[in-house]
């Protein structure tokens, strides 16, 4: 039993009646590297939190479950008790601060002081730094990190791996660390660095320290981890050894079989057209955390095309820089028409709509009616909905939202109702509702089902499959749930590192999925020969 | 939650309890109060009363020849220290004590003598009373109405008379220039008006005087400045005779020989003359440029005078009191002893306790009470008596007490329908109105204020909100609007235009030139998004710092607006009485209740909101709404948000200017310089008491934030002044209750930024 360094046994979470945890267990030995898998949501962040004692976790309720640390018992209160018990975690974004010198970083709030004659006075906080120590301190954390740079540069305009590898020293330099948390290490560094960095969560594990290492990278997981446990939808799926497994079993087990999907949708009668309704061609758009880079892409006419993939790795950017709604560049042709990008004007004039990812951002305004909300953009794009004195023609605009209740099933006392009173279906389904008043011949429609209960899913599922069948409107579907890609897309693209990784049929293997999204195959394989770092 | 309301259970109970409470105050309070007015009516009360009344007419005059006789005491003792060798070496406590010791000694022995006097007759002395109590209400009543129909004619009269100076040269004779008087206030010339005919001439006369007198004064300033502009340098005329400087100014300003002023010209100069030798200049006497607070013409009751009829009416009251004074004079006969100022004095308290001026119970008893007349009765009698005259007291307080347990048992509905600052603005709000019952201020006449400064701010209120609804917030830049309104107005003053079309001269100008001044901020703020309050500010304070130069150094040349001696820059405050002031006001004016409903501005106002709500159901004004609550909602529908953002930068700037000139006529004066730096935060309380956040607002906001504001504000104002004496603290009152109001907004919003 004591071989453990960290043992967590039968966790269970639950933020209100959402269960996003269900009796996971995970057991770590000294120097070990342990890797997390699972998809986004498949709750790593939730467990994490758990272990740092994060007040997230205290104030909706606690857990069940037992942490201990060297076989004994432990409760972590908070993320600075558990950093006491040598507990670190390396964090996804970096907690640098730019001015100061790399030292400054590492050592911050644990400088090392001397005395001098006014502190005898006045107590050990006017001590002075002793900036010797604390450099030789840093210089041995970064050698142990195999870093050459010196010690005393600022960490302003240092390139982004090294803030990575500084983040890193920080932790290492810690005394008595017994366990390192890496969440997400390697996603912002290049091949070679991640070469690096794996390399040096090696050499510490070397030393004793215990690593949990989230990523969703299967290869680095074969190359660096010992062990590997994999949760899906909140629950431990498996614990296996790396040595035992292959990125195709880890893939699949991942993904999970798509044989229980909640969700249920006529299959088409007959084969799309092969027609081309819009092409894109090299986009970038800079979104901010779903960055496209040079997105290839057709999509058929009267399809629903399915655009996946992981959070984060750009698939959100498409059709955001498409609307315009964030910087973009490339070429857009909607029927051979070339889209001019960055204009959301001009990009809903072209008869494409879509409904927001960010519901409440940018999809509603939740202090105006259901009805304004409704009819909203096409009284502005079409000049609609207006009477002839150019006032708003109240009487149109409430049959129409009327019909529209009726026909997407919103529920609702009234129309007249604000649309931030409404349940997250219900908005999402007035978002949906307000696409639909454009007439749009190509609709988007981004994370459709986010933060809506399996009922309401179903239904906006079913709305879109409707809406495509019935109006034969083309519909690009970009949503992170993959089994509600599975059931209603023709095709679905996955995007990884930005571009398109691969184009897959519904019903392609659940291991297909998995290392595309993971990026295994395509962008990321072609990277990885041209660094000529090739496994 | 569910936790939430378990924790809370015991906390409900407990205030279940204090409302319960509360409640029954309530009651116990209304319930003594209809007891009160229950007993009013019984005959024993009204039988104490005039015992009360009785007494306190005895108390009257023998209380008042006490204090006569210890004054005398006092003063016979002064003397007699006086004439003492050693008076000069008393300090003055020793003076005073002994002078106290003599009176005491004197009252002391008055008192055996008269105190203990009883009426002999009652039935006689009643019955003087209340003859005397009926011939005082006649003649009050009389001379009250006489005096009112003086009051509203003379300012009739003051108001319409453009020129007393031409009046009077204009008419051959007396009779002349009483027709033409009556031209100006045809009631004037009604019979019953016509004991005031001399008095009116008087006063006519008297006016012209004064006119003359200043405008002579004016012209001989004006001549003044002009010498001393044509002249420039007085060192030339150093050592000049008189005779030569006189010739010298004359050749140099032809019509300074016309002017009839050389004695006082010449003076003037060689002051100048002097001055220049020593290398001074003579400072420009700055005149005191004070704005008059209050509204209107205030009347002079001087040239008032009794009609016959109040003559004969106040004769007869002469005898009846005679005969009280003779009844009087026989239960104490030493009162024949006072002199005349005293017995004046007595009779002036006698007839206030026989006619305290009404026949309402709480003011008669208030009489009676203040001259001792409680002290004829005893045990029950004098508790019911003062029950009966507290109902009013009883009654207020008891629905000062409901409403709080109303609202306190209601507190989260109300809160939740109508936000903390409306609620408890609003039970403010009601609570001066009961205060204001209590303190006897007429509040049909406070509501009629309330209106008028409805009208006054409606508009300036109005701007607030297209700025919110467009997302910039709270508009506290919109004193550029003021100011370019303001503009308008000194405009219409140089061109020396009046009446309607000044007005929308005013309007107009100041509408263009802030066009552009409102798209230049525009653009500022919209490069500035995030932070706009703070900018808004800032901008708002710096343009009024800024203008305080602009508004010396315009080219504005007529002499009625600008500072004459230096014959540049425009001065502080600028009268509209002569132009447009109060031109809206007093559109279809009439009167309610005693309540003055200003109906054309208010109906102005309206016209504005009205417009603006029609604007908010347009396409653009949809889209603007949307650009504010939610901007990249209405990004994502293709619309141009930083356009939106100008349009009702500059829809709150125009309407600023407009609101400026019409609280400039409704104020009858234009104040310039630092004078619209707060009108913002004015604005930006009121719309927000009225239920607007800092991101969200509608029409209905600006009104009932508006009149609620004013509301408090008057009313309050009037309470306070009456509570504490002094007009400070209703000033500090507005300051409070603004920033007070603006704080909790920006507290409610997270500071200046959304989301």
């Amino acid at each position: 039993m004591e071989d453990f360094i960290l043992e967590m046994n039968h966790i269970t979470k639950q933020y209100g009646s959402n269960t996003v945890l269900k009796d996971v267990s995970l057991k770590i030995r000294p120097g070990e590297i342990h890797a997390l898998l699972g998809e986004n949501g498949a709750g790593k962040s939730t467990l994490m939190n758990i272990l740092f004692g994060m007040p997230v976790i205290h104030s909706t309720g606690g857990f069940k479950g037992e942490v201990s640390l060297k076989g004994a018992p432990v409760k972590i209160e908070s993320p600075m008790d558990a950093m006491e018990k040598g507990i670190g975690m390396v964090h996804q974004e970096f907690m640098l601060i730019p001015g100061f010198t790399i030292t400054d970083n590492i050592k911050l709030n644990r400088e090392i002081t001397k005395p001098w004659p006014v502190s005898r006075l006045l107590g050990k906080d006017l001590e002075l730094l002793d900036g010797e120590a604390m450099a030789k301190d840093a210089r041995k954390a970064l050698d142990d990190v195999g870093m050459n740079i010196d010690e005393y540069a600022p960490v302003a305009g240092l390139p982004i791996g090294h803030m990575q590898f500084i983040e890193i020293a920080r932790e290492i330099d810690k005394q008595g660390m017994q366990l390192l948390v890496f969440d997400e290490p390697t996603a912002v560094l290049t091949e070679s660095e991640a070469q690096q960095l794996l390399k040096v969560m090696k050499q510490i594990a070397a030393r004793g320290i215990a690593i949990i290492f989230i990523t969703h990278r299967l290869e680095e997981v074969m190359d660096a981890a010992d062990n590997i446990t994999i949760l899906r939808d909140g629950q431990l799926v498996k614990t296996l050894k790396s040595s035992d497994t292959s990125t195709d079993e880890l893939a699949a087990l991942m993904i999970g079989r798509g044989d229980e999907s909640v969700i249920q949708v006529d299959k088409r009668e007959g084969e799309v057209s092969e027609k081309i309704a819009m092409t894109i061609r090299d986009l970038w758009v800079n979104m901010p955390g779903e960055v496209c880079r040079g997105v290839d892409l057709d999509v058929r006419e009267g399809e629903i095309l399915g655009i996946g993939g992981l959070a984060g790795q750009g698939k959100i950017g498409i059709p955001n820089g498409i609307m315009g709604l964030y910087e973009a560049v490339g070429d857009v042709e909607l029927y051979g028409e070339k889209i001019p990008l960055n204009s959301p004007k001009k990009s809903l004039s072209a008869g494409m709509a879509m409904v927001s990812e960010d519901r409440r951002g940018v999809g509603l305004l939740l202090d105006h009616s259901i009805e304004d909300n409704i009819v909203f953009s096409a009284m502005q794009i079409h000049k609609d909905f207006l009477t002839k004195l150019h006032q708003k023609d109240t009487k149109r605009i409430r049959s129409y939202a009327q019909e529209m209740k009726e026909e997407l099933d919103i529920r609702c006392t009234s129309t007249a109702q604000s649309a931030g009173t409404l349940s997250g279906g219900n908005q999402q389904k007035v978002c949906v509702a307000r696409a639909l008043a454009l007439n749009p011949r190509f609709l988007f429609v981004a994370e459709p089902t986010r933060g809506i209960d399996i009922g309401a899913k179903q239904l906006v599922l079913e709305t879109l499959v409707k809406l495509n069948r019935e109006r034969n409107m083309t519909i690009v579907m970009v949503s992170s749930e993959l089994q509600e890609l599975r059931s209603v897309c023709d095709r679905i693209a996955i995007i990884a590192e930005g571009k398109v990784a691969e184009i897959l049929k519904p019903d392609s293997s659940d291991t297909e999925f998995g290392l595309a999204m993971s990026g295994f195959k395509g962008v990321r394989k072609k990277e990885s020969e041209e660094v000529g770092t090739d496994e | 939650m569910s936790e939430e309301t378990k924790g809370k259970k015991p906390v409900s109970g407990k205030r279940r309890a204090i409302s319960l409470i509360l409640f029954l105050l309530a009651a116990v309070l209304l319930v003594l109060a209809a007891l009160g007015q229950s007993l009013r009516s019984k005959q024993r009360t009204i039988d104490n009363l005039n015992t009360m009344r009785e007494n306190a007419v005895l108390h009257a005059a023998s209380g008042g020849l006490i204090d006569s006789i210890a004054n005398q005491a006092s003063s016979d003792k002064l003397k007699e220290l006086r004439a003492d060798k050693d008076f000069r070496r008393m300090g003055l406590n020793e003076v005073n004590s002994k002078t106290q010791a003599a009176a005491d000694e004197a009252r002391a022995e008055a008192e055996k003598l008269y105190m203990s006097i009883e009426v002999t007759d009652h039935a006689a002395m009643t019955a003087v009373i209340d003859e005397l109590g009926g011939d005082l209400e006649i003649a009050g009543n009389q001379e009250e109405k006489e005096r009112s129909a003086y009051s509203e004619m003379y300012v009739e009269l003051i108001d319409t008379v453009p020129d007393w100076t031409d009046l009077r040269d204009g008419a051959a004779d007396e009779d002349a220039l009483f027709d033409g008087l009556v031209s100006f206030v045809p009631d004037l010339g009604k019979e019953e008006n016509a004991h005031l005919r001399e008095n009116f001439l008087k006063l006519s006369n008297d006016k012209a005087d004064k006119e003359q007198i200043a405008d002579e004064a004016e012209a001989l300033n004006m001549l003044t400045s002009s010498m001393v502009g044509a002249v420039g340098d007085f060192t030339e005329y150093s050592g000049m005779g008189d005779d030569e400087i006189w010739a010298a100014l004359t050749e140099l300003l032809p019509e300074l020989e016309e002017s009839g002023h050389k004695d006082e010209l010449l003076a003037a100069a060689k002051e100048h003359i002097a001055a220049a030798e020593k290398g001074e200049t003579i400072e420009e006497p700055v005149k005191d440029e004070g704005v008059e607070t209050t509204y209107g013409t205030l009347t002079d009751y001087s040239y008032f005078a009794e009609s016959p009829e109040l003559s004969s009416f106040n004769e007869k009251a002469d005898k009846t009191y005679q005969s009280l004074w003779s009844i009087l004079v026989g239960l104490i006969p030493d009162l024949e002893k006072l002199d005349n100022k005293m017995a004046n004095t007595m009779r002036e308290n006698i007839e206030h306790i026989v006619w305290p001026g009404s026949d309402d119970f709480y003011t008669r008893y208030e009489a009676y009470i203040g001259q001792g007349g409680a002290e004829a009765l005893t045990g029950s009698d004098a508790r019911n008596m003062t029950l009966a005259a507290d109902v009013l007291r009883f009654l207020v307080a008891g629905l000062a007490v409901l409403l709080f347990a109303l609202a306190f048992t209601f507190w989260k509905g109300l809160v939740k329908q109508f936000g903390v600052p409306r609620t408890i603005i609003f039970l403010f709000f009601v609570y001066l109105c009961l205060a204001a019952v209590l303190y006897n201020i007429s509040v049909p006449m406070m509501l009629g204020n309330v209106l008028e400064r409805f009208g006054m701010y409606g508009i300036l209120v109005l701007a607030m909100l297209p700025g919110i609804q467009c997302g910039i917030g709270l508009n506290m830049g919109m004193t550029i609007g003021c100011i370019a309104g303001l503009l308008g107005i000194v405009l219409s003053l140089q061109f020396d235009m009046i009446g309607i079309p000044a007005l929308v001269f005013a309007c107009a100008a100041g509408a263009l030139i802030s066009v552009p001044l409102g798209f230049c901020y525009s653009k500022l703020l919209n490069r500035m998004k995030g932070s706009e309050m703070t900018i808004s500010t800032y901008v708002g304070f710096s343009f009024v710092s800024l203008m305080c130069i602009g508004w010396m150094m315009l080219p504005f040349n007529n002499r009625k607006i600008i500072w004459l001696l230096s014959g540049h820059g425009l001065r502080v405050t600028h009268s509209l009485l002569g132009s447009f002031a109060h031109i809206l006001d007093k559109f279809a004016a009439f009167k309610v209740f005693g309540m003055e409903v200003p109906t054309g501005v208010i109906l102005f106002v309206l016209l504005f909101c009205f417009l603006m709500w029609i604007f908010s159901r347009t396409r653009t004004g949809i889209a603007m709404t949307a650009a504010g609550s939610n901007p990249r909602f209405a990004e994502a529908s293709g619309i141009n948000v930083d356009q939106m953002r100008t349009i009702g930068t500059m829809l709150s700037t125009v309407l600023a200017a407009v609101g400026i000139v019409i609280y400039s006529q409704a104020f009858g004066y234009a104040q310039l310089y630092t004078a619209p730096r707060q009108l913002g935060f004015i604005a930006a309380s009121a719309i927000l008491i009225g239920g607007a956040t800092v991101s969200k607002a509608k029409v209905s906001h600006v009104i009932v934030g508006t009149l609620l504001f004013e509301g408090v504000l008057v009313l309050g104002q009037q309470i306070a002044n009456s509570v504490v004496a002094g007009g400070g603290l209703s000033e500090v009152m507005r300051i409070m209750i603004s920033n007070g109001i603006i704080l909790y907004a920006l507290t409610q919003s997270g500071g200046g930024k959304r989301e």
